[in-house]
This record gives structure tokens, sequence and C-alpha cells, in this order.
């Protein structure tokens, strides 16, 4: 039989691939630059954002809306293309935007704030006075990366530091200019920006607006973050509400990986609970809203129960 | 022509390869490019490989920037090139090679002239202070 495929604007997957691939790769550096000796121990305890299983489950959470994933994106006007395919020819172009939606929902990284670098390497007081404005000097080497390159001021009382990170930032563009100053970091990247991430985040939970980030690329970030506030509630109740079992299963599962020293935790442990019964202990032990999720919880064995008996 | 070809191709007698700094700029506007030439080279002429540069002025935010190309500096290093000896304070500066010992004297030198001229300055009343 026949089929009508309408397709809107299609995005061509390498270029997606390309910037995800460009957002992890800063990810990965600035763990390397930044915190690689306590990195493992620190991951060890607590899993981060980039862990396999973390990320396993906050996919399965995100959902694969084709409609809204595909949405057509405002600046392309282009009118929809009508094309004529039989079945076998539409399971082959569903197949194919299933893997364009996937790599559209690649989340950008969360990461945690840039610390300032404060690190002397070495002391010559006899310097002092000798000079009357620092030096800085920058490592030109074209195959190192950005982010491990040796940028060291002398100052003029003699000490040899470490650039702060905004001589960092000057220097790198000056021996290594971008286009449009494409040397600030991603926008994504920057403190005030992940203020205005959190206050997002904030303001969707506060409203209860799950929805409107869930089948988008946003939705990993914003679990993650509601999952490390402890302010899971709302979206748990959402999830009931819309009959996800599985996702609120994979919820509960990534706090208990998150904060593995709640009580809840330890009873999931202990029991190797599945399913309704991992929620309610849940429940009963971490939430705030208690009364609102077994509510909703109540409500959805009584649409189960009908559902089946009908 | 000919003598064009004869400047490029130029074929020295003995001389060994040097890191030094290349003059450049403008009418009182320094500016130095690290540079690795044969010692017999003009000072400003063809060059081996640049291996750097280095600005005197400091900048609007009081700097002085510098830039080096520290692998290809090794590789040079390695294959017996010398350093002049601005090359070898400025890397001193840098950390990359342990300070030099006469930026170490001019430091003492300069700290004693200032001490004299301090004690010149305040005069017989004042009490002279050993060096």
């Amino acid at each position: 039989m026949a089929a009508l495929g309408a397709w809107g604007s299609a995005v061509a997957p390498a270029r997606l691939s390309r910037v995800a691939r460009a957002l992890w790769a800063w990810r990965a550096r600035r763990c390397l630059g930044q915190d690689a000796g306590a990195a493992d121990g620190g991951k060890a305890a607590k899993p981060s954002f980039a862990d396999e299983a973390v990320q396993n489950l906050l996919y399965k959470m995100t959902g694969l809306n084709l409609q809204k994933v595909f949405r057509p994106v405002k600046k392309e006007l282009k009118p929809p293309k009508y094309k004529l395919m039989t079945e076998a020819q539409l399971e082959e172009a569903t197949r194919k935007a299933i893997e364009e939606a996937k790599e559209k929902l690649i989340m950008p990284p969360v990461l945690n704030e840039r610390e300032p670098i404060d690190d002397v390497l070495a002391e010559d007081k006899f310097l002092e006075g000798t000079e009357s404005t620092k030096y800085v000097f920058t490592d030109l080497t074209y195959s190192i990366p950005h982010r491990e390159r040796f940028i060291v001021v002398r100052e003029p009382n003699g000490v040899l530091r470490k650039a702060t990170w905004e001589e960092r930032d000057r220097m790198i563009q000056i021996f290594f200019p971008k286009e449009g100053r494409r040397v600030i970091p991603p926008v994504i990247f920057k403190d005030e920006h992940l203020v205005v991430h959190h206050r997002t985040y904030d303001d969707i939970e506060k409203h209860a607006k799950y929805d409107l980030l869930r089948s988008t690329r946003h939705f990993g970030g914003m679990v993650w973050y509601l999952v490390n506030k402890k302010k899971t509630d709302g979206l748990l109740i959402d999830m009931i509400h819309r009959d996800l079992l599985d996702d609120t299963t994979s919820l509960i599962t990534l706090y208990h990986m998150v904060h593995p020293e709640c009580q809840s935790a330890k009873e999931a442990k202990e029991g190797k609970l599945q399913g309704v019964d991992l929620i309610k202990v849940f429940v009963k032990t971490e939430s705030q809203k208690e009364g609102y999720i077994q509510l909703a919880l109540q409500a959805y064995e009584e649409a189960m129960a009908t559902s089946t008996a009908s | 022509m000919v003598q064009l070809g004869s400047r490029l191709l130029k074929s020295y007698r003995g001389g060994h390869v040097v890191i030094r700094f290349a003059l450049g700029g403008c009418a009182n506007r320094p500016f130095f490019r690290i540079v690795a030439a044969h010692s017999r080279r003009a000072r400003d002429g063809k060059y081996l490989e640049q291996l750097g540069c280095l600005d005197p002025l400091p900048n609007a935010h009081g700097e002085r920037v510098a830039g080096l190309n520290l692998e290809r500096l090794r590789h040079w290093l390695g294959c017996g090139a010398q350093l002049s000896r601005p090359a070898e304070k400025l890397l001193g500066l840098a950390g990359f090679l342990p300070l030099h010992p006469m930026t170490v004297t001019g430091a003492e030198r300069l700290r004693r002239r200032r001490r004299a001229q301090e004690a010149a300055a305040d005069g017989s009343p004042g009490p002279s202070d050993a060096p």
C-alpha cells in the first residue's frame, strides 16, 4: 500500500554529529585539564553526566517523539515535499528518521563551572624591581589542544605563575584567531548561561511543564539537574500521569546512582525491588509531596485495573 | 637578478645554527621574531624557521606578549642550535630554561646601584647603609 510521507526541512546529520562531537571534546578536555587527579576518585563515588549508564537512563527518559523532533524549524520556509513510497520504503525512511532524531537528541554536556587557575611555578624574589611590566609566554605548538597549552606569566615581582582564564583566552585569540572570535567558548559553557539554565529548569519544575522539553536534547540536562538538587517529585507525578512507568523506574534508578547513601537506595539494593514497589519505597522515604504521588499512583493502578478488566 | 640569486643562495664557510632575535617593526616600534638562523646571516635576513615572537612594548593590559613554539625549539636545540644571550634570558624568564646567571647578576647590580643612589640622595646627615 503506497503511503504519502511529508518531510519538512531535514537537517543534515553530518553537521549535527560534528557539533555534538565538538561539544563532547570540549567536555572531555576540560575534565582532563582541570580535575585530572581528583576525577578518578570522584567518578567512582559519584557518577558523572557522561557515564554510560547515566546516559542510557536519560536517553530512555527523553523519549523519541518524531513529530516533535522534526517540527519545522522557523527559518526554513520551503513547502513540504510529498513523496510516494511503498511500505518497505516507508519503513526505511522511518528508520533513517529515527537515526537522525537520535543525533538531534544528543544532549549538550553538563559541565562544572570553570575553577580559577592559581598555580605558581617558580618564585624568584631577587628579580623584584628589574622589570616594570609582566611577561606573558604562550606555547605556540600547533598540535596541542588549547586546553592543555602552557601560558605562563612572569610578574614584575619575580613570580612565575600560570595565566588566568581571561589571560589564556586573550592569548589564544591573539595567536590562533578564529572567525567571529569563536575562542570564547560556546555559549552553553559560560557561567552566566549556566545560571540561566538552572533558572529555566527551576521555572519548569515550578510550573510542572516537563513536557516542553520531553523529546528535545535538553531533557537529559534538566533531569540531571533536578536529580542533583533532589527536586524530582513534580517530574515523578508528571510521568505517572502520562502512564510512563518505565521512565519512572529509570528516574529512580538514576536517583539511586547519584545519591547512593539515601535510604531508599539501600532498601532497593537489599530488596532488589522492581517497578511499582520501587516507586512506593522511593515515595515513602525521599519525596516531599508524598500525598500527591500516592494519589497519582492509585489513579494509575485503578486505570490499569480497569483496562485489564475491560 | 644575479645579485638577488646570490643573496638568497648564499653558502657560508663555517657558521652554525643560532636561535636569536630578529628585529622588525617600524620607527620607535620594535618587534622581535625569535628565529632559528645561520649565525653568518644578517640579523633580519633569511632564516631557517621562525620559532616565536616577542613584543617588547607593553600592551593595553600592561603585559609584554611573547609566543614560543616550544616543540620546534626543542627540535632545533636537539639539532645542536646555540642560543643568543637575550634569547637565553628570555627563555630563562619563561621557565623553559633555568634562569640565566646574568639575569640574577643584573638584578643584584641594579639593587646595589639603587641603594647607592638612595644613600647618596640622603646625603651626609642620614646614616650610610652598608651594601
